[in-house]
């Protein structure tokens, strides 16, 4: 397909997406953290809401569970403890990378 | 980024069971597609840091659309395919589970929700292929379009169990779950984009990673010799 009816398909489901997000957003409650968002028109039907679709101010945080349930350093080594894995099989892989085809070889 | 975030006790028992049965059965399915046919060894490195960026991200609130995380289930299924693509959704809600992010009654739930968003990206990915579309384009879609059945399966787990405590009739229960959809779209193109660039780079500096041509091919090209 050409180069640039990929972009517009793809451009159509963007313009989409966004339309549907802004509804939300707004039929949700606005500018409400998910779980509250979630529990909040779950219990109380939707409800208009406004606010910034962005608030850099904000920052990243950690999802509340994690935050006030005081888990943050079990959070902390699980994410050092899947990445030294991952990392690792990376390693493991890259090294050992002919075994496929040593496999593939050896069947009859 | 779908996810339902409702605690423990908010859907009926036999809701419970019934997504609980389903999860166990796809992953019992998975398990075994797994042992016949035997797992790529490139899939097994992507996985595992797959697994590591999706968990990691998933706990992660970024400041839009008031608040989200994402999942990045759609960029592990389209590098680790739909079978590891599938464990990783299960592994990645254990451990959120586990911290408190997700209850732990919805484990089958979220499971289903989440490997369906690795499945579907990774086979529309394989189609677009096919039809010749580029690696950003393609993925970019193939994410999106995973994350919304994502979106739209989480929404109907929500409207078919009912929510215990909730005085909102049938009705006006599927317009407030299709407003949290309609908000995860929007997630979802973000995500898209996200999973997009990733793929792209990979096409470019490793495109055997992603099912599109050998190493050797791409060391070639790029005047890497042995």
């Amino acid at each position: 397909m050409d180069r640039w009816k990929q972009y517009v398909w793809f451009l159509g489901l963007v313009v989409v997406s966004l339309a549907a997000g802004l509804w939300g957003f707004s039929a949700t409650g606005g500018a409400l953290p998910w779980a509250k968002r979630s529990a909040r028109t779950l219990q109380e039907g939707v409800r208009e809401g406004g606010g910034a679709v962005v608030d850099f101010g904000r920052g990243v945080v950690v999802a509340g569970p994690i935050r006030n349930g005081g888990t943050m350093a079990e959070f902390v080594g699980l994410v050092v403890a899947f990445a030294v894995v991952g990392v690792g099989l990376y390693v493991y892989v890259d090294r050992y990378r002919g075994l496929d085809d040593e496999r593939a070889a050896r069947r009859p | 980024m779908a996810h339902i975030h409702l605690g423990e006790g908010s859907f009926p028992l036999w809701a419970l069971a019934l997504w609980t049965a389903l999860g166990v059965v796809l992953v019992g399915f998975v398990v075994d597609r797994v042992r016949r046919g035997g797992i790529e060894t490139r899939q097994i490195a992507l996985a595992g840091i797959g697994g590591a960026a999706s968990f990691a991200v998933f706990q992660l609130n970024v400041p839009v659309w008031g608040g989200v995380h994402m999942n990045l289930t759609a960029l592990v299924g389209i590098l680790a395919g739909p079978l590891l693509g599938t464990l990783i959704a299960l592994v990645v809600n254990v451990f959120s589970a586990a911290l408190g992010h997700g209850a732990v009654g919805l484990l089958g739930a979220n499971t289903l929700v989440n490997a369906s968003e690795a499945i579907v990206a990774y086979y529309a990915f394989r189609a677009l292929l096919r039809l010749d579309w580029d690696a950003f384009p393609a993925s970019a879609s193939a994410a999106t379009l995973g994350l919304f059945v994502g979106s739209v399966l989480m929404g109907a787990i929500i409207v078919v169990s009912g929510v215990n405590g909730s005085a909102l009739p049938r009705a006006d229960l599927t317009v407030a779950v299709a407003g949290l959809v309609g908000l995860n779209l929007g997630v979802a193109v973000v995500e898209g984009v996200l999973t997009g660039f990733v793929v792209q780079f990979l096409a470019s500096v490793r495109p055997d990673l992603v099912g599109l041509g050998s190493r050797r091919e791409s060391e070639e090209s790029a005047g890497v010799t042995a």
